[in-house]
């Protein structure tokens, strides 16, 4: 330990040096040369112009388009626009009616969600973690895992800003392989329950189990991170913060000197556990021809349709019996082939009826369910 | 030159020089040679494909590369995965381009729940809020608009993100295959929006796609009117649909992400809206505890192409006079200059560019340089005319700590053994 210590020293006192000979020459240390603020664009960029016909001169414009006022298409109607407006803003400007009760949510998360998220969004499963983050730990710094360094356990409750995007995000995007598929109130009960996970309060309240989350009370949400994060954008010159931020290069790291000669440099650190392993496929530089692929069994056809259609659930176990894994499907095979089309056509417990492809015929769906089979015994 | 050589004679000629020892056949003329050890066969023998029909004009309707050119492959990792192979990143081998366009099916996919097939017949457009004149288009009709053609690199900005705490991967497919450049065709939205009127209110955009994510993504109107374009074509074909068919937006030199692919929706407002992936995502956590909220343009960045891990100098004999090529890269400007050092950053000699040097573009570089067979330690920095220079570790890390994800930009280094054999390293005090 103690020679450890010493050497970080030593090797300060070096770098010092380095720092103090660059400046001392101060001809190795080029400036780079950019626009003043005021030229720059909204995120601190060159903004570049057409001139003479062509733009940042190198590519040439038609001038004649400028001068057009071109115009196809045709308004839409406000139902039309409403249809599409799903979107829903941290101000909670697009954020429907509706109703859901924490228990609800819980129900909901169990047969929806948790196979992904894990019990109560707790993860483990591979798929993202949504709960049991802690705020207090997003200083941390995972550098020497080696020495015990634990980073940042970021969720919903220890760091998302806001709860419009919850909302928003689960209604649009979740569950996975199925989006756009709960309705406002499940969606309102799923928000419900996390919120309570991660325990937001709601007008100093905890929300227990029979606690039915509405519009009006969401609204009321302000997550425990809000003020976690720079720079403020939400003001009326929201985009001019931007380009203040972006144009000062120090804010991320960036120097605006190129150092030539005797720089500071510091020591070499090798690669400990390469990652290249995990590598698919694995790499080659190799100019061969290619080897004989193993038919994938069964019909190629169905191979792909399983592929396209099933295997975002069937590919998981921990979703839906694995194809491929024999355990699974040991006793489900056992009960015969029309039994299985009909689960498949019908749908059976967690399996939607055609895995949600309506527009799949019937024919596929049984040849896939065969190859499903042919693949699992 | 006689190539009336039947199918017999062939195949004698074939049998002899299997057996080379007896080293006396006809090669390509028809008088007889004596073969030495040293011959190369392949300049010897008539090859295999000179003897027989290619394959015919119209078996490739759609035409493939060599099939020799197998392994030059999208990649993926389940580390760089939310979970499954919908929600993931296939890494572009860029170890494997040449030049500043990469060919579409090599171009790299990040998507967040799959791609999406639109169908062109029921795409469309809407445009609406705070404008004067709401807006919908059929593709056909947005086809209608005049079009422009810009190179541009789209990187997604976790590109390199494995590499903050310490080098990981030895390979530059994972290290910065998260990018790919092509030619976009579209028509600037400028142009589309002249007649939709922005109402002076209107400071944000929100661009949303129609796939099963339904990405949404806030931008400021100023990016919209400046360079920000509606494209439908990449590379003079239409768009992949990893990269959005039949449209998606472009942002140059901005965050893939922000680059909306199956763009179905812009809505004009006077508030950014904070998405998912401008909150849970793509924020970047510094050691203040803090995260940077948006961060938008793609910071100047360069990487030594040849040698790399995949591309090192084991062929290479003391004296040859050799090429050091390499990518630089800014989404802020356009890429004035790149250096490199043979001491891992201590002393630093001025590359050359060359090709194209186009705005928020790859542009290549390029230096003569004698392997004398020591070891050496390679980097490149770049720097570009907006007046940013690529940080070294030290510099990056120091302001933005090692968790914060995304747009890493710091110097690569690459170890080149005496050997030739070039490993990824990091320079770290
Ligand atoms: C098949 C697996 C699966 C199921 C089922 C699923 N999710 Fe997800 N979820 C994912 C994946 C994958 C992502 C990340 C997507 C991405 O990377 O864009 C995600 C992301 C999320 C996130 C954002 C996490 C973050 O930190 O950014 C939330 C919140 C979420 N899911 C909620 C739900 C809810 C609620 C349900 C049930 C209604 C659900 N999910 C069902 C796979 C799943
Ligand atoms: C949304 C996820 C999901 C998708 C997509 C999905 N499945 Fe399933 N599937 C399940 C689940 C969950 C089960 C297990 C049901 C149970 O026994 O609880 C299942 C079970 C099955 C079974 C066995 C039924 C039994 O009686 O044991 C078959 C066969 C099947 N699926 C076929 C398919 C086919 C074919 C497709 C694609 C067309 C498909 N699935 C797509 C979730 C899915």
């Amino acid at each position: 330990m103690f020679t450890l210590e010493v050497k970080k020293i030593s090797k300060v006192v070096a770098l010092t040096l380095f720092a103090v000979t660059t400046f001392v020459n101060a001809g190795d240390v080029k400036d780079v040369k950019g626009p003043s603020f005021k030229e720059r664009a909204i995120d601190g960029s060159v903004e570049y112009k057409v001139k003479d016909n062509s733009y940042a001169g190198v590519y040439k414009v038609n001038p004649q388009v400028a001068k057009e006022k071109i115009k196809y298409g045709r308004t839409p109607s406000k139902t039309e626009i409403k249809a599409g407006d799903i979107d829903v803003r941290y101000d909670w400007q697009g954020l429907p009616d509706g109703k859901g009760s924490v228990a609800k949510g819980d129900e909901l998360f169990e047969a929806k969600c948790a196979m992904c998220h894990g019990d109560m969004g707790s993860g483990g499963k591979g798929y993202p973690k949504l709960t049991g983050g802690d705020i207090t730990t997003l200083k941390n710094q995972l550098v020497h895992p080696e020495n015990g360094d634990e980073g940042p356990e970021r969720s919903i409750g220890a760091y998302w800003p806001y709860a419009s995007t919850l909302w928003w995000y689960i209604k649009t995007g979740m569950p996975f392989p199925h989006p756009m598929s709960l309705s406002n109130d499940d969606v309102y009960a799923i928000v419900a329950y996390l919120l309570s996970v991660e325990e937001i309060q709601i007008d100093g309240k905890d929300l227990d189990d029979d606690y039915v989350l509405d519009k009006k009370k969401l609204m009321k949400v302000v997550m425990p991170n809000v003020n976690g994060f720079y720079p403020d954008v939400n003001g009326k010159d929201g985009p001019m913060v931007m380009k203040k931020f972006l144009s000062d290069p120090k804010n991320y790291g960036t120097p605006t000197k190129r150092c030539m000669k005797d720089c500071p440099t510091a020591k070499v650190v090798h690669i400990k556990a390469s990652l290249n392993d995990g590598i698919t496929p694995p790499l080659s530089e190799k100019r061969d021809m290619p080897k004989e692929k193993k038919s994938a069994g069964g019909d190629n056809k169905f191979a792909k349709l399983y592929k396209a259609k099933c295997s975002a659930c069937h590919g998981n176990d921990a979703i839906a019996p694995k194809v491929g894994k024999k355990d699974s499907w040991a006793d489900r095979i056992k009960q015969g082939k029309d039994t299985l089309y009909k689960h498949a056509l019908k749908g059976f417990k967690g399996m939607p009826a055609k895995g949600g492809n309506a527009d799949l015929s019937d024919a596929d769906v049984k040849g896939i369910v065969d190859y499903m089979i042919e693949q699992s015994k | 030159m006689n190539n009336s050589n039947s199918i017999d004679e062939t195949a004698n000629r074939r049998g002899f020089l299997k057996n080379i020892a007896a080293s006396v056949v006809a090669a390509g003329a028809l008088a007889p040679v004596t073969l030495s050890a040293k011959d190369d066969p392949a300049l010897i023998e008539e090859p295999e494909w000179g003897k027989k029909l290619g394959f015919p004009v119209d078996a490739t309707p759609y035409g493939q590369p060599s099939p020799y050119e197998h392994n030059v492959i999208r990649r993926v990792h389940k580390l760089l995965s939310s979970g499954d192979m919908y929600a993931s990143v296939a890494m572009c081998p860029i170890q494997d381009l040449s030049g500043i366009i990469t060919p579409n099916g090599l171009f790299f996919h990040r998507s967040h729940g799959g791609a999406a097939i639109v169908d062109p017949n029921e795409y469309r457009l809407v445009i609406h809020g705070l404008v004067e004149k709401p807006l919908v288009l059929t593709l056909e009709q947005l086809k209608r608009y005049p079009s422009e053609s810009r190179i541009h690199f789209i990187e997604c900005p976790a590109n390199g993100s494995t590499e903050w705490r310490a080098p990981q991967f030895n390979t530059l497919q994972f290290m910065k295959g998260m990018m790919s450049s092509a030619e976009w065709t579209g028509v600037k939205l400028s142009t589309l929006l002249k007649d939709v009127g922005i109402k002076p209110e209107a400071k944000w955009v929100l661009a949303e796609g129609s796939d099963n994510s339904h990405m949404g993504r806030t931008l400021p109107v100023e990016k919209i009117l400046d360079d920000a374009m509606v494209v439908w074509a990449q590379n003079g074909e239409a768009l992949r649909p990893e990269q959005g068919y039949p449209v998606r937006l472009l942002v140059p030199g901005w965050e893939g992400n922000l680059n909306v692919k199956w763009l179905k929706r812009l809505e004009f407002g006077d508030k950014p809206w904070h998405a998912k992936e401008e909150t849970s995502k793509y924020t970047m956590l510094t050691p203040s505890g803090k995260a940077i909220r948006f961060f938008w343009p793609m910071e100047v960045n360069s990487v030594i192409t040849s040698p790399c891990p995949d591309k090192p100098w084991t062929d290479l004999k003391k004296g040859d006079i050799v090429e050091i090529e390499g990518l630089a890269w800014t989404g802020q400007g356009t890429v004035k200059g790149v250096d490199i050092s043979f001491d891992g950053g201590k002393n630093w000699v001025e590359a050359n560019l060359k090709g194209l040097v186009l705005p928020k573009s790859w542009t290549r570089f390029s230096y003569m340089y004698k392997w004398e067979g020591k070891p050496i330690l390679l980097s490149s920095r770049a720097y570009d005319d907006a007046g940013f220079v690529q940080p070294t570790i030290d510099q990056e890390v120091k302001v933005m700590g090692v968790e914060a994800i995304y747009h890493r930009n710091a110097i690569v280094t690459w170890e080149v053994k005496a050997n030739g054999e070039v490993n990824n390293v990091h320079i770290r005090s």
